[in-house]
């Protein structure tokens, strides 16, 4: 074939031109450390880190999220076992006030205790956290617990506030205070008992407890006793529908008294015309526990009538305390839960991390090795290139005439 | 025989110095771009016949040619303009692709930092700098998208540069082809039989010039004469006449512009589509391939994420209770009328379903009874016998006037979408972060039935809860009651679905979904009877962030693209296209600029200059031009030898 002069320049000068654009190329990216320098280099690639990136950040974000999530249960666990130990505490009050040598200037120390203890529990369910929103007002802002009227009353709602703790998990951080320190069932947790207010006789009633389920009615029964020629009998009621279930049953001190699925015991020597009552629990805030329990020991126990309302308000007190204790630590061990199942999407989200990172390198990174091998290789056909030029372009006729 | 060895000898010489003047003018001319080398053609005078024979009478040197193959030379052009065009849609193109390369500037961290701003908003709903920092970084990512936006308009006006530069280009061209041909027909017919090979070869290197800014087609006439035609035949050169190009705004959008052809007589417009090769094909390619598709995706994003985050944000209420209003604003641009238009009609857009928004133009054209709605990205259409009509997650509107039969107005809903992109809000307490209603069990309940926080959907906006709605439970029915007065009841239970009229009483089914008025609510476990459970407007719930969070799981929900992208995604596909794009254009590029290597080197290969070649050329008409001579001075002596015979 025939060659132009020209032509034999303009090639070899473009060759030369690509490597030197190819060697360019490689030294750049061992420079950056990039391999990916526009989205051209790898399309795929490059499309694919970009979401690797936006998962890591949303990764990143959760983690941030469960911070704001473990500060918020931290602080509501810290609270609720400040409120454990304080129920704890009152029902040690409970046993105390039980002693039958105490009097009543005895017990009114101990109602100023529980009246301070309540004062004490209000602060608790008041509890802000750092940026002051409270713990347990739902969505409100305002403090949730005020007392108007003797009464503690509940200003916030019912509301939880989620967290987005992973993807696909939400996490309630605060409680509704109704649901915490409100919705907390008296008595037995089924039903409730209580002698009637104007009892005269001294005896007391047990809180009692479900024997048969399937029999239960919810209904509101009421016992009353007569005593005639020495002798007491009882008879049961059904106040909800009215009919008398039986009558003229003998009473023995501290024999169970079942009927309707329901069991408990009554003590003492109730007087003709006392009644006591059986009702289906209801809820009773914590608040009024204590506000109930200040209030039977403030009240002065004089004789059998008093010292078996006494016992009857402590038993209730108790039973009451107890479902209390039971509610809040229900509450602390989800709050537990939760805390634990945090620290295990932080473990889960480190690892994530450390996999995107990774993906995210090799997606994106220069091999050191590769593109070092690359660069020499590169080198070697660039010098080649110049050199044979140089020697080729050196033969011309025009020397020889 | 004296005189005729004598004129041999002098023919010679003339011939041998014409061959070294030749080889000379290859060789001076061997780097002049186009040049093509030259041969002089000898042949032999008309013999002399005598009675012993017929004699040769020497050398003449018939013409100068120069050695050029029509064939390998259009070759050349053909490549010259697909390597011009490829090179000139991939410089275009690379911008784009450097645009979107870096990844800390692109719209992704802008959008990540916005979400997690929501996201922070969701973790402490109360704190007036966590508000802050939505609207803040909400104004950052709008501001990424207007950047870009303004990238992309800049990209555009470098196209139209390049294109007016092409353009003018051309037109010099075209005038400069028009007076070589008339200089080469004079030329020639002055002097018949020779060719101008030095003008030829000037306008050749133009026409090859002309390939680098479009595809000419040349038609060479009798008289040596080319004709250049580009686009679809239109002529830009007939003999000593040129046309001339110009940039006119476009029929359908004035925005935009077509290239009109003038011959001084009549205009027509060029298809853009018949517009090809050369730098000017070539940006009027990634105009509609690359650039326009990039900025319609990146325009629907835009549009996307602004639509579907104030339907969530509308959804909520602020922390004054207010409910909640546009947090993005975006601009629709009314539809652009035909120049050709007759009726006064105004054609507005609305977004009616981001996810169903596809990033493309339409045109919606009237016949006189009915609409035809296209979608210019594929043709697809859909008719319509009145407006407003939905196409593509859009609502057409007639704003004002009407619209005449014929008429047409184009649409670019997403063109602009990143550009008009901004932040609606300016009180931080505007911010919709809670959720409208709030739920509640009564305390005096017996039962253990809990009620779901509830949620809230479109339909609720229509009818938003004055008061609060206490719902009953009678458990001697099984049934709800309290319903609205006006509200019909949808129970949802694993699937199947009953309606309930007004005022009707419900059924009461344990974890069945309960839906009146746009609001969601589902009951579980067991009521007693006259259990009582509240859904009320949801006052003074500053602490609320139920639609805080709903705003922040837009980030991965999978909203465009008919529920298949979230935002993101769909900014990485955008990402890999122009990628993608780019390196097809890289690769055809390469392989255009090897096709026209080849086709150069085949050309040069037999026009091209080669210096060892001409030296040789140098040495035989040398040696010619000597031996010439040696013939002339045997004449010489030859008549010496004569003149001595009679001197004796």
């Amino acid at each position: 074939m025939r060659i132009s002069t020209g032509m034999m320049y303009q090639l070899n000068v473009a060759r030369m031109a690509e490597q030197q654009n190819a060697l360019l190329k490689t030294q750049q990216s061992i420079t950056t450390g990039r391999r990916i320098a526009t989205p051209s280099d790898d399309p795929v690639g490059a499309a694919q880190a970009l979401n690797v990136s936006a998962t890591d950040g949303q990764n990143t974000q959760y983690a941030t999220n469960r911070d704001s999530a473990k500060a918020s249960l931290g602080l509501k666990e810290g609270t609720l076992g400040g409120v454990t130990s304080l129920i704890q505490d009152i029902q040690d009050t409970v046993i105390a006030a039980g002693n039958p040598t105490y009097t009543d200037t005895e017990r009114r120390f101990l109602a100023g205790e529980v009246r301070s203890r309540l004062q004490q529990l209000i602060g608790l369910a008041n509890t802000t956290d750092v940026s002051g929103q409270p713990m347990f007002s739902g969505f409100q802002r305002g403090q949730p617990f005020s007392v108007a009227g003797g009464q503690v009353e509940y200003q916030g709602d019912s509301g939880h506030r989620e967290i987005q703790v992973a993807a696909g998990r939400r996490m309630a951080v605060s409680d509704s205070g109704r649901d915490v320190f409100e919705t907390i069932r008296n008595g037995n947790g089924q039903f409730t008992t209580a002698a009637a207010a104007g009892n005269t006789g001294g005896g007391t009633i047990s809180a009692g407890s479900v024997s048969d389920p399937t029999l239960a009615t919810g209904h509101t029964y009421q016992l009353n006793f007569s005593v005639a020629a020495g002798v007491t009998t009882y008879s049961v009621v059904d106040v909800t529908s009215g009919t008398t279930l039986s009558s003229g049953n003998p009473y023995t001190s501290g024999n169970v008294i079942a009927f309707a699925g329901i069991r408990f015991e009554v003590e003492g020597a109730p007087a003709s015309g006392d009644s006591f009552n059986v009702a289906p629990s209801a809820n009773q805030s914590l608040f009024s526990t204590l506000e109930n329990l200040a209030h039977v020991l403030e009240t002065t126990a004089v004789g059998v009538p008093g010292q078996a309302a006494l016992g009857n308000g402590l038993t209730a007190a108790h039973s009451a305390l107890d479902n209390a204790l039971e509610h809040v630590l229900k509450v602390r061990a989800a709050t537990g839960a939760n805390l634990k199942e945090l620290d295990v999407l932080d473990t889960v989200g480190d690892d994530l991390h450390l996999q995107f990172q990774q993906t995210l390198s090799s997606l994106q990174d220069t091999d050191y090795n590769e593109a070092i091998s690359r660069l020499a290789r590169q080198q070697l056909g660039l010098e080649a290139a110049q050199q044979s030029f140089a020697r080729v372009m050196k033969l011309s006729l025009f020397d020889y005439l | 025989m004296g005189s005729s060895l004598l004129s041999i000898g002098t023919g010679a010489l003339t011939a041998a110095q014409s061959g070294l003047a030749t080889a000379s003018h290859n060789i001076s001319n061997a780097a002049t771009p186009g040049y093509t080398r030259q041969e002089t053609l000898q042949a032999t005078n008309n013999s002399f016949v005598t009675g012993s024979g017929i004699f040769g009478q020497g050398v003449h040197v018939a013409t100068v040619k120069r050695i050029y193959s029509d064939f390998l030379a259009r070759q050349v052009l053909d490549a010259q303009s697909a390597a011009s065009s490829a090179q000139a849609y991939h410089q275009q193109v690379s911008q784009l692709d450097n645009l979107l390369a870096d990844s800390t500037a692109g719209l992704s961290p802008a959008l990540q930092s916005f979400f997690s701003g929501v996201n922070d908003l969701a973790n402490h709903p109360g704190s007036l700098s966590a508000r802050q920092a939505v609207l803040s970084s909400g104004e950052a990512m709008a501001g990424r998208l207007q950047q870009l936006q303004q990238r992309f308009d800049q990209v555009r006006q470098g196209v139209r540069v390049q294109a007016e530069s092409s353009v003018s280009a051309i037109n010099g061209i075209a005038k400069d082809v028009a007076r070589l041909n008339d200089a080469i027909a004079l030329a020639e017919t002055q002097f018949t039989g020779h060719t101008a090979n030095d003008l030829r070869d000037q306008r050749d290197l133009l026409i090859a010039d002309l390939n680098t800014h479009i595809k000419a087609t040349v038609v060479q006439q009798d008289d040596g004469a080319y004709n250049v035609f580009i686009g679809n035949g239109q002529p830009l050169v007939m003999g000593n006449q040129a046309s001339s190009l110009r940039l006119q705004p476009a029929a359908a959008n004035a925005e935009q512009f077509d290239i009109a052809m003038d011959n001084g007589v009549v205009s027509l417009t060029l298809h853009p589509d018949s517009v090809t090769g050369g730098a000017l094909g070539g940006v009027m390619k990634f105009q509609t391939q690359s650039l326009d598709t990039a900025q319609n995706a990146l325009g629907r994003i835009a549009l996307g994420m602004a639509t579907s985050f104030n339907a969530q944000h509308r959804l909520g209420i602020d922390s004054q209770g207010v409910a909640g209003g546009d947090f993005f604003s975006v601009d629709l641009p009314d539809g652009i009328p035909h120049s050709g238009n007759t009726g006064n009609g105004v054609v507005q857009l609305a977004v009616s379903d981001p996810g169903l928004l596809q990033a493309s133009d339409y045109r919606i054209q009237y016949n006189g009874s009915q609409y035809t709605l296209t979608r210019l990205s594929d043709g697809a259409s859909q008719t319509a016998a009145s407006l407003p009509t939905s196409f593509d997650g859009l609502n057409f509107t007639l704003a004002s006037g009407a619209l005449a039969a014929g008429d047409s107005h184009l649409l670019r809903p997403m063109a602009n979408g990143a550009g008009s992109i901004s932040v609606a809000l300016t009180s931080v307490n505007a911010i919709a972060a809670a959720s409208p209603i709030r739920t509640a069990a009564i305390l005096s309940n017996v039962g253990s039935a809990t009620l779901s926080a509830g949620s809230v959907d479109a339909a609720y906006l229509a009818a938003p809860l004055a008061a609060a709605v206490t719902l009953s439970y009678n458990a001697g029915t099984g049934q709800l009651t309290g319903f609205p007065a006006t509200a019909s009841v949808t129970v949802s239970n694993g699937g199947a679905s009953t309606t309930y009229a007004p005022g009707v009483p419900v059924p009461y089914t344990a974890g069945a979904s309960i839906r009146f008025n746009g609001i969601t609510i589902s009951l579980s476990g067991s009521p007693s009877n006259g259990d009582q459970f509240t859904i009320q407007p949801n006052n003074g719930a500053t602490g609320d962030n139920r639609n805080a969070l709903a705003l922040a799981g837009l980030q991965t929900a999978n909203t465009l693209a008919n529920g298949t992208a979230s935002f993101h995604g769909a900014y990485s596909q955008l990402v890999s296209q122009v990628g993608n794009q780019t390196r097809e254009v890289e690769v055809t590029k390469l392989t255009q600029g090897k096709l026209l290597e080849q086709a150069n080197s085949q050309q040069q290969s037999l026009s091209g200059v080669n210096l060892d070649e001409e030296a040789a050329q140098l040495l035989r008409y040398q040696q010619a031009y000597q031996a010439a001579g040696k013939v002339m001075q045997i004449a010489s002596e030859l008549f010496n030898t004569l003149l001595n015979l009679g001197g004796r």
